[in-house]
């Protein structure tokens, strides 16, 4: 195989929401609708190399079934620059009625991929009562939880996953926890723990509705909001 | 008023809850209409539920449904949405909570729309259509339905012997339905216009369309040998007497099942014979260019283009070889006019070219030309099965395919050159040989081969002819290596054996079936052949095969059969993990009927339960079939010779050029 010459990219960082029908798929069946919606839109989208190029998009932090979310960030490599505007108005013009991309601004081809840089993520959390009693897993000092992992459940201590609980009102809250390839809380764990550690209603659990609302990069040690 | 509102936390509950959502890219919205649903509780307009009995992810891969929710939708006196089968999971959450069955677009339940509307492509999804008629809340029996009710149709290939299902559809559409189904929906209109009046006249309405029929108008009857008679009209069997009282009758006669030996009308205007309905001109009939784009990855997520209808081979144990003719061909040009509007409203990066023969369109190399032209520096792709292998098509596959040579697939259907002339399979050894030679030159090295047991006049010897083809290809494999001076790779060879279904309207149609016993001997006889480890065994259940035969030349008296499986908790029959042989056969059993009853060998002057709908082709002309099968006669292809089979009465296609 010949090596490719490494293509210039002109990156579209857009920052989108999900809510509604497109809630419920998973992040791969999430990833195919946006590509097939550039390729609708005649997008100059850049295609990976090998036997089977794919659309090179990268998202920051997959999203799980059934979380919505207020700002998710995409990385989207053009061969030409595309004007934000026109990329915006040409995506959403395609995209299904529930997903919508907010803004997105011209950036160079970032050195490293947007992946690999989140550390953390708000999750807010709407369900009966929570609000009252979440911010009380913060004075523990290990919250010990099980999740499935390879087929296997496992036990785990969470506590320094959860970085923040800040109540809204008594029905919801805004969790801060580290998200990311190598540390990640899911809020569906969360909540598992909350029901474990602080004798929160598993049955309001259930019906809890979980949006994510931003994602962070750490910068010098401090959490900065991404795009 | 049935507007569903499924909660959160109910659709986190199921697996795969992109299936239950809708929201689809080109899924059509008429908002006037859900207006005035969500305002009024109802619409002037008349309301369709386009129903598949399977899971989304299969309903959603089906051409049929793409292209007749766009025929229904381009009216704009009708709404059409569509509704699948809810996973066993979701099942349960919705008798749990008494939510009824919905639909995508305004998760609207079934109950309240005017036309219910199944497309059913093959038999083990009848459980699942009386499954979205029990969630729907619609009654199971076409009898039991009133003026507030649905009326419950179905169109599709299984429907040429619909007969097992009759007593659940109001009307039954033979054919092609992109003219029939706005015939209908125009009677429809009406019906609700006029403030849906009778039931009875609307169906009356809908026996005048042609290729419609309406089981109740008709009652089959049977006999046994002493000529004692029975009359079916519903699901229950039971004797009307001339007082108009009805009584229960056993459907066994002196321990024998008796026969159909008839069909009488009930309604004088019903018609006697009910012919399938044909697209005569495929370029000038809507055919979707900006289908729905599922969210939700399914089973064959691509776009489609269909090619043509209809083959011009006359294989005798294919039913689609008959029930589509005439062959009709969309013009290349036309076709890459749609191809390309395709691949650019759905976004996907792959077009599957649709047909039962590719090979035979004669437009195949300026279509694919036109089209991989325009896909150029697009990243799509064309996919193209059954192909008949020779140097255009290895050429092509060369172009189309981005991904490493994938495998080759053959159906010799048989391992004799006697049984492939028996079968009418015009292919020869030599054909096949050849075709690899040409491919093992090219790089190939992987190679499916599909045969199937159980077919008529099969003996052992048959079967050994399939481990003995397979053999050779492997060694012509390291033959061609040789040959080139190459160094040889590994072949991948698998064989693939279904067991052989006699089907209605095909020469096969009076065959008996083998039974379980035979089956499974040709299996372990063919598997201890097939040893070498370049060559991979892969075989069907034989219990599925049994049971399918049942459906498909099954008559009237499987109504209660399949209404007391379904009630039992039968479902999702075509999924291997769902299906209970044995509890069906106990049922046939209950009901005086056994498997012997349909995959006996049915005599050639006896009333089959489907002589009353014609496909075209003629039933003198399939025992002609029958016949030259038995003398080991081939019949040509019908652009070599016309064989006179009937489908000349609908005038086009083939038909017509060959004259």
């Amino acid at each position: 195989m010949t090596m490719q010459k490494h293509q210039k990219q002109y990156v579209q960082r857009a920052v989108f929401t999900r809510k509604g029908a497109l809630s419920y798929i998973g992040h791969l069946d999430l990833m195919r609708t946006f590509e097939r919606a550039i390729r609708r839109a005649e997008l100059p989208i850049l295609y990976s190399q090998g036997y089977n190029p794919r659309p090179m998009m990268v998202f920051a932090l997959p999203l799980g079934v059934g979380i919505h979310t207020e700002g998710d960030v995409v990385d989207v490599p053009m061969s030409v620059p595309v004007d934000p505007d026109e990329f915006i108005s040409k995506v959403n013009a395609e995209l299904p009625v529930d997903l919508k991309i907010l803004s997105s601004i011209s950036i160079p081809e970032p050195k490293d991929s947007l992946m690999s840089i989140v550390a953390a993520a708000d999750y807010r959390i709407e369900a009966n009562g929570i609000g009252t009693v979440a911010s009380k897993i913060l004075d523990f000092e290990e919250v010990i939880t099980t999740k499935k992992s390879k087929g296997k459940i496992i036990t785990v201590d969470i506590r320094d996953l959860i970085l923040d609980v800040n109540t809204i009102d008594d029905d919801s809250i805004v969790l801060k926890v580290a998200a990311g390839s190598s540390k990640n809380l899911r809020p569906d764990v969360f909540m598992n723990a909350l029901c474990s550690s602080v004798n929160y209603d598993k049955e309001s659990a259930l019906d809890a509705t979980v949006t994510r609302t931003a994602l962070y990069c750490n910068c010098e040690g401090k959490l900065v909001g991404i795009a | 008023m049935g507007i569903v509102n499924i909660s959160h936390r109910d659709l986190m509950s199921v697996e795969s809850p992109g299936r239950y959502v809708g929201g689809e890219p080109n899924q059509c919205i008429k908002q006037e209409v859900i207006d005035s649903i969500v305002n009024t509780g109802s619409c002037k307009e008349v309301r369709t539920a386009f129903c598949f009995p399977d899971v989304y992810e299969i309903g959603m891969s089906n051409l049929a449904m793409q292209i007749l929710y766009n025929c229904l939708n381009s009216l704009d006196y009708v709404y059409c949405e569509r509704a699948f089968a809810p996973w066993l999971d979701m099942c349960n959450l919705m008798r749990e909570k008494n939510i009824p069955l919905y639909t995508l677009e305004t998760k609207s339940a079934l109950f309240d729309f005017d036309i219910v509307a199944f497309t059913l492509g093959y038999e083990m999804c009848y459980t699942n259509v009386l499954l979205m008629l029990d969630l729907g809340k619609i009654p199971l029996l076409s009898k039991d339905r009133t003026d507030k009710d649905p009326i419950v149709i179905c169109g599709g290939p299984v429907t040429y012997n619909i007969e097992p299902m009759c007593d659940f559809f109001d009307a039954v559409m033979m054919g092609e339905g992109e003219e029939s189904i706005l015939e209908v929906a125009e009677v429809i209109k009406k019906y609700k216009d006029s403030g849906k009046q009778s039931r009875k006249e609307v169906l009356k309405a809908l026996s005048k369309i042609e290729g419609v029929y309406i089981p109740s108008f008709y009652e089959a009857v049977f006999s046994d040998k002493e000529g004692e008679k029975t009359y079916y009209t519903e699901a229950y069997s039971r004797i009307k007497k001339e007082d108009g009282t009805v009584e229960e009758v056993p459907v066994t006669f002196k321990g024998v099942a008796p026969v159909q030996t008839g069909l009488r009308k009930l309604e004088p205007e019903a018609p006697d014979v009910i012919t399938k309905r044909i697209i005569k001109d495929l370029d000038n009939v809507l055919y979707p260019t900006d289908p729905i784009v599922p969210n939700n990855g399914i089973v064959h997520d691509r776009a489609y283009l269909e090619i043509f209808r209809g083959c011009i081979r006359g294989c005798r144990f294919c039913q689609a070889g008959f029930i589509y003719r005439p062959v009709r061909e969309k013009s290349p040009d036309t076709l890459c006019k749609q191809g390309i509007a395709i691949e650019h409203n759905t976004g996907y990066d792959e077009l599957g070219i649709l047909s039962l023969s590719s090979s035979d369109y004669t437009g195949l190399k300026e279509l694919t030309d036109g089209l991989l032209d325009a896909f150029e520096g697009r990243h799509s792709s064309l996919s193209l099965p059954s192909l008949r292998i020779d140097n255009f098509a290895l050429d092509l596959m060369e172009k189309v395919s981005s991904t490493r040579k994938s495998g080759l697939t053959f159906a010799p259907e048989a391992g004799t050159q006697r049984l492939r002339d028996v079968i009418n399979k015009g292919i020869t050894e030599e054909d096949i040989m050849a075709s690899l030679k040409l491919a093992f030159t090219g790089g190939w090295n992987t190679v499916k081969l599909y045969f199937m047991l159980g077919l008529p006049t099969e003996t052992m010897e048959d079967v050994e002819g399939i481990a003995l083809l397979a053999r050779k290809i492997e060694q012509l494999y390291f033959d061609t290596a040789r040959e080139l001076g190459i160094k040889a790779r590994k072949p991948e060879i698998t064989v693939s054996t279904s067991m052989y279904i006699p089907k209605p309207f095909t020469p096969f149609q009076w065959e008996r079936q083998n039974c379980k016993e035979e089956f499974l001997k040709k299996q372990s006889y063919l598997r201890s052949l097939l040893k070498s480890k370049n060559i991979k065994y892969n075989w069907h259940d034989v219990e599925s095969s049994l049971w399918e035969v049942v459906l498909a030349r099954g008559d009237r008296r499987l109504n209660k059969v399949l209404l007391e499986g379904y009630q039992s908790g039968l479902t999702y029959d075509a999924w291997d993990d769902q299906f209970k042989f044995d509890t069906w056969m106990s049922l046939l059993e209950k009901n005086g009927l056994s498997w012997e009853t349909y995959a006996r060998n049915y005599d050639t002057d006896e009333v089959l339960p489907w002589d009353h709908i014609s496909v075209g082709v003629r039933k003198d002309f399939l025992l002609s079939e029958k016949k030259k099968a038995y003398d080991e006669t081939v019949t040509p292809n019908c652009r070599v010779k016309c064989s006179g089979c009937g489908a000349t009465c609908f005038k086009v296609g083939e038909c017509v050029a060959s004259r």
